[in-house]
């Protein structure tokens, strides 16, 4: 290796741990504050630590919103979501990558239009459908917007037109009708799709904030981003930073822990969604 | 063998509409059919449907579009700075987040220590709820007991008042941005470096070109697919990501940090600005759709027959 080319590689050491340091430094400071006593702000003393390690802040921060039926509210969201759009997606993509009809492409152009005309831009229309439906304040008014999902039809149409046809020919020879066909052909040698789709949905219906926030109004079905606008809100007028660490903590930490499992596949699932 | 009855053919003509039906139904519910609402209450003042008893929405024609293009209008005036603003923020993200996220890439792209580390650091801030991040940082850029403020107090300066200082707010929201969007890019230049051939490299060394002559003659010309792409995906973002605001700020003081789909969200229970959030939402689709277009034309033709 020649000496310049040596010297690239300890800037690049360098780099490295300089910008992994500052992305990390609102992570480790959310948890440092979070344990630290609330009257022994950052600016007094030492930066990392107070007098002592407390858990007061969670203390406080769980008496501002009821962080467990939050949970439970994101888990049913999330998951309620996820197993709806499972079976649209895996019924229409079946259709789109193996069946022929007439209209075939001008409908997958219409499921389409979602990726061109994203549900976030049409907030003031779908907040006025769900009132219309009379479905404010429910939990369906928070799932129903998102159970049909373009993405994950493209996603998986191009995974099911992978699967070699002739397995789904020897199954009907054996007998097997449409159902057992799509689950027992297609749905199993698509797995790492499927696993793929769930991330991102997960991921990305865990974190919604402005649907929940405008749709609901009872704490009995808001998510956690909600129950976190509470306390950021409640933070404001006394500047508590060390409830509002705790707090946010005890939001992210579920998709932190989920990432540090599932990392590389979260990396792999990201890379295929660009336009979720 | 038997002869398919009337009733089964008819059941498997109709197999795959049935299949599709769910689908197609919600996206015409939430997508395709609001949108046509909004074109449609957009000429309407001061709204449609939702008026107080016995007064009828007036079509107003394109009124609404012209007041909000009036900077003297109550609501002009706040649509120009904000949109203003959402193309500030929209360019910055991209100039800065974009390269950031190819360094990231170049850095961590090859087998090495620690590199779970390295990613978990630069990774983690994309998946954090953006209303999470921004409480985050509300903490950060907290005036008086703030880390920002801690850090430049300690080399003697009297620090800054990052969320209330109408000319550092919005800088304050593109710095969040910027550190929750940099890893997401990332990926995708990851993506695109690893389909880059050894090969090529080898075969320029042995000619004697430096890594940074390799950087320029091969790594940039052949990621330039990728680059396009990131680039459409993060201005597509940028104009969707507002929930931010609601920790930092919120768009204010005086909208000098606000965007456009949080003012939309700010007025969306105001009835007499009915008219206006819809026409503002007009103007948000048609740049999502100039951009999401362009991405079509650009890939989907490849993708789609592969």
């Amino acid at each position: 290796m020649s000496s310049s080319s040596g010297l690239l590689q300890r800037a690049a050491l360098a780099a490295r741990l300089v910008i992994a340091t500052i992305f990390l430094i609102p992570l480790v400071f959310t948890l440092l504050v979070s344990l630290r006593p609330e009257n022994e702000p950052v600016t007094n003393g030492n930066i990392f630590f107070g007098s002592e390690v407390t858990l007061e802040n969670y203390e406080r921060a769980s008496m501002v919103a009821p962080w467990s039926l939050h949970y439970i509210n994101s888990i049913v969201f999330v998951g309620g979501t996820l197993a709806v759009q499972l079976a649209t997606v895996t019924c229409a993509a079946y259709a789109f990558a193996r069946m022929r009809f007439r209209g075939r492409n001008a409908l997958l152009m219409i499921i389409l239009l979602q990726l061109m005309i994203p549900s976030g831009v049409l907030l003031v229309q779908n907040f006025r459908m769900i009132n219309i439906l009379g479905l404010f304040d429910t939990r369906l008014a928070l799932m129903l917007p998102y159970w049909g999902s373009a993405f994950g039809v493209l996603l998986l149409r191009q995974t099911f037109r992978e699967v070699p046809i002739e397995l789904e020919e020897a199954a009907r020879i054996d007998g097997a009708n449409l159902a057992q066909v799509i689950r027992h052909v297609y749905v199993s040698n698509a797995i790492p799709a499927y696993l793929a789709f769930a991330l991102v949905s997960v991921s990305s219906h865990w974190n919604e904030f402005l649907w929940p926030f405008i749709i609901t109004r009872s704490a009995e079905i808001r998510p956690l981003t909600v129950g976190l606008n509470k306390l950021i809100k409640t933070t404001d007028q006394g500047a508590f930073y060390g409830q509002l660490m705790a707090g946010t903590l005890i939001v992210i930490a579920p998709l932190v822990i989920l990432f540090l499992v599932f990392q590389r596949q979260f990396v792999e699932s990201f890379a295929r969604s660009g336009i979720r | 063998m038997r002869t398919p009855s009337p009733r089964k053919s008819l059941i498997s003509y109709l197999q795959p509409y049935l299949l599709i039906a769910p689908t197609l139904l919600l996206v015409l519910m939430f997508n395709v059919a609001p949108a046509f609402r909004t074109v449609n209450d957009s000429l309407y003042k001061p709204a449609r449907g939702l008026n107080a008893a016995g007064k009828p929405p007036e079509f107003v024609g394109l009124q609404n579009f012209q007041d909000l293009f009036d900077d003297s209008h109550y609501m002009g005036m706040r649509f120009l700075r904000t949109f203003r603003n959402t193309i500030i923020f929209a360019l910055a993200t991209v100039s800065l987040g974009v390269p950031l996220g190819l360094l990231l890439a170049l850095l961590l792209n090859h087998q090495q220590p620690l590199l779970g580390l390295w990613r978990f650091a630069v990774f983690y801030p994309s998946l954090l709820p953006l209303i999470g991040a921004a409480s985050i940082w509300s903490f950060i850029f907290s005036d008086s007991i703030g880390l920002a403020n801690a850090v430049l107090k300690s080399v003697g300066h009297p620090g800054l008042n990052w969320l209330g200082d109408r000319n550092l707010v919005l800088l304050s929201v593109i710095i969040v941005n910027i550190w929750k969007q940099a890893g997401y890019f990332m990926i995708f230049f990851l993506a695109g470096l690893q389909n880059i051939s050894r090969d090529i490299y080898e075969a320029a060394s042995l000619d004697g070109a430096g890594e940074l002559q390799q950087f320029f003659a091969i790594t940039l010309p052949l990621l330039r697919r990728t680059l396009l792409f990131v680039i459409v995906v993060s201005f597509i973002f940028a104009f969707q990501t507002v929930e931010q605001l609601q920790a930092l700020g919120e768009g204010g003081p005086a909208d000098s940090a606000n965007l456009l789909l949080y003012l939309i969200f700010q007025n969306i229970s105001e009835r007499r600005n009915w008219g206006y959030v819809n026409a503002m939402t007009i103007v948000l689709i048609g740049v999502v759709l100039t951009f999401t277009i362009s991405n079509f034309l650009l890939f989907e033709r490849d993708e789609s027959d592969a």
